[in-house]
């Protein structure tokens, strides 16, 4: 469960965010949207403890990180996996070795790689083209490793900003059934997009934002702005 | 285990990917070593020509061979007595010509010149030690003023004149090597930053995944700490292989200067490695790892 408790921020003396409250509950598919500038990605931000709140509480289930300490940051990440518009995928080494360097930097024993890597390319489909490099193939398929990568550590919540921004319709639609998939197995699934059509497409919970704030929360809802 | 083998492997990727970053801080900590042994050798050169001229250094009073051992040693102990004075040496007849036919033990001339003499015609003296060399001037001025009818002549062969300027060049060499050393210090930090500070922004993308994907602050510096240590590894590598063929091609020169003395830099050096190179890799190691912690810690945001 994912808790924001009256959570603002300002950078200067521009308010980011105001006053949000959210609860999110396990297993849940949730679609932050809203305009550039509403602050979605503050509040993702925040949740990855890259940044602080300037005022309000964060609790992870029982896990209270608004004031996360840098050494604690680490676990936090692999607790929480995320995925940007940008895949942010290393162009020098094959989809696999991707996948793999999250595990590696994070202590995985070699055992564990072996185990793990196979099994989450195949889940977002990928086992034929495990030793292409990013160049080689489509921004959904580097999308999709940049998820089989946050799906190594076996994460509670998926955290995805923009993961569509940079694709086409089929590959967008594509990334969203994979993410709904994910969340079929119970990962709690975050979604911040201000794509229209997906929002609409997939009929779940949706929290709007506006300037900061959060003006609509919808169990069933539609893209409103 | 595997952890510390995808931290070295990582640290040498890094190292091959910034080659001529990684020959520019190697070169710059090069320069800085060879500094500090370039003036260390200077050092060792000083200390051992100032040893020389010491020995050098002869203040004797020669004693009448009528001389009573009682009147000798009354004035022996009139001038150790003094302050200035470290100790006195009673040299006797008979010791003076044993340590005279052994210096010229290779010169038949000089012995076959003694022999026809006859009888020994070297007088019994005290050789009196200065306890500060640089003070011997002083010494020597109250020496003279020593009024005593057993003395028969006085030696002041004074090379303190020589001692107190190879004092005061291997001064000045020190004052100006520290300040050399001090600066290669600071260059050496600024460099060895400024190295990890551009590796670390050619890895900007990489270091940005492994701190998104959970890596660990350990994870993410100690590549740049063991680069810091094979920098430092590598150059003191290449001082002590460059610096003991140049203190072997120095030691003939250093012989024929020094005829006489024992003067050998090269055992020097080999006596005491572990103090002088293992310091030095200590210091440049230290300096390594501070420079990369800084950089690290700002361009990281570890």
């Amino acid at each position: 469960m994912i808790t924001l408790h009256n959570v603002s921020k300002s950078y200067n003396k521009n308010q980011i965010l105001r006053g949000i409250n959210l609860r999110i509950e396990p297993g849940e598919f949730v679609s932050i949207v809203g305009q550039s500038g509403a602050g979605k990605t503050t509040m993702v931000k925040i949740l990855i403890g890259e940044e602080r709140v300037g005022t309000g509480q964060v609790a992870i289930g029982d896990w209270d990180i608004t004031r996360i300490s840098k050494k604690e940051i680490p676990y936090l990440r692999r607790q929480i996996g995320v995925i940007f518009q940008d895949f942010k995928l290393l162009p020098k080494k094959t989809l696999e070795e991707n996948v793999s360097f999250a595990l590696e930097v994070s202590g995985g024993t070699s055992a564990k790689i072996k185990k793990v890597v196979p099994s989450v390319m195949k889940i977002v489909g990928l086992e034929d083209k495990r030793r292409r490099y990013p160049n080689e193939v489509s921004g959904g398929e580097q999308q999709r490793t940049a998820i089989a990568r946050a799906l190594v550590h076996q994460p509670k919540i998926l955290l995805a900003d923009e993961p569509t921004g940079n694709l086409d319709a089929i590959n967008a639609n594509e990334i969203i059934d994979l993410l709904l998939r994910i969340n079929k197995f119970g990962t709690t699934v975050i979604l911040v997009t201000h794509n229209k059509d997906i929002v609409n497409r997939l009929n779940r919970r949706v929290v709007t934002m506006e300037q900061g704030q959060i003006i609509s929360d919808q169990a069933h809802g539609k893209y409103l702005l | 285990m595997q952890s510390f083998f995808r931290i070295i492997k990582f640290s040498f990727q890094d190292i091959a990917r910034n080659v001529w970053l990684t020959i520019a801080t190697i070169t710059i900590l090069l320069i800085a070593l060879f500094s500090i042994n370039i003036l260390l050798t200077a050092r060792v050169i000083s200390d051992n020509a100032v040893v020389a001229v010491r020995e050098k250094i002869n203040i004797s009073l020669y004693i009448k061979p009528d001389a009573s051992d009682s009147e000798i040693m009354a004035l022996k102990s009139q001038i150790a007595g003094s302050d200035k004075v470290k100790s006195v040496v009673y040299i006797s007849k008979q010791d003076a010509l044993e340590s005279f036919r052994d210096k010229y033990k290779n010169d038949q001339a000089v012995l076959a010149a003694l022999k026809e003499l006859g009888r020994n015609p070297l007088s019994p003296s005290l050789t009196i030690v200065p306890k500060d060399f640089s003070q011997s001037e002083n010494l020597i001025n109250e020496l003279r003023t020593i009024d005593s009818p057993i003395i028969e002549s006085r030696d002041f062969s004074d090379n303190s004149v020589i001692l107190s300027k190879i004092n005061s060049i291997t001064k000045r060499v020190n004052e100006v090597g520290m300040f050399l050393i001090a600066i290669f210090i600071l260059t050496s930090l600024l460099v060895v930053y400024n190295a990890i500070r551009v590796a670390i922004y050619t890895h900007r993308q990489e270091i940005e995944i492994m701190r998104l994907v959970g890596a660990s602050n350990f994870f993410i510096y100690m590549p740049y700490m063991v680069s810091a240590f094979v920098y430092a590894l590598i150059s003191i590598l290449i001082v002590i292989s460059v610096f003991y063929p140049f203190l072997s091609l120095l030691q003939p020169y250093l012989e024929a200067f020094f005829t006489g003395y024992n003067v050998n830099l090269l055992t020097y050096f080999v006596d005491n490695f572990s103090l002088i190179f293992g310091s030095q890799f200590l210091i440049v190691l230290l300096i390594n790892v501070l420079a990369s912690l800084f950089a690290v810690r700002k361009y990281a945001k570890v």
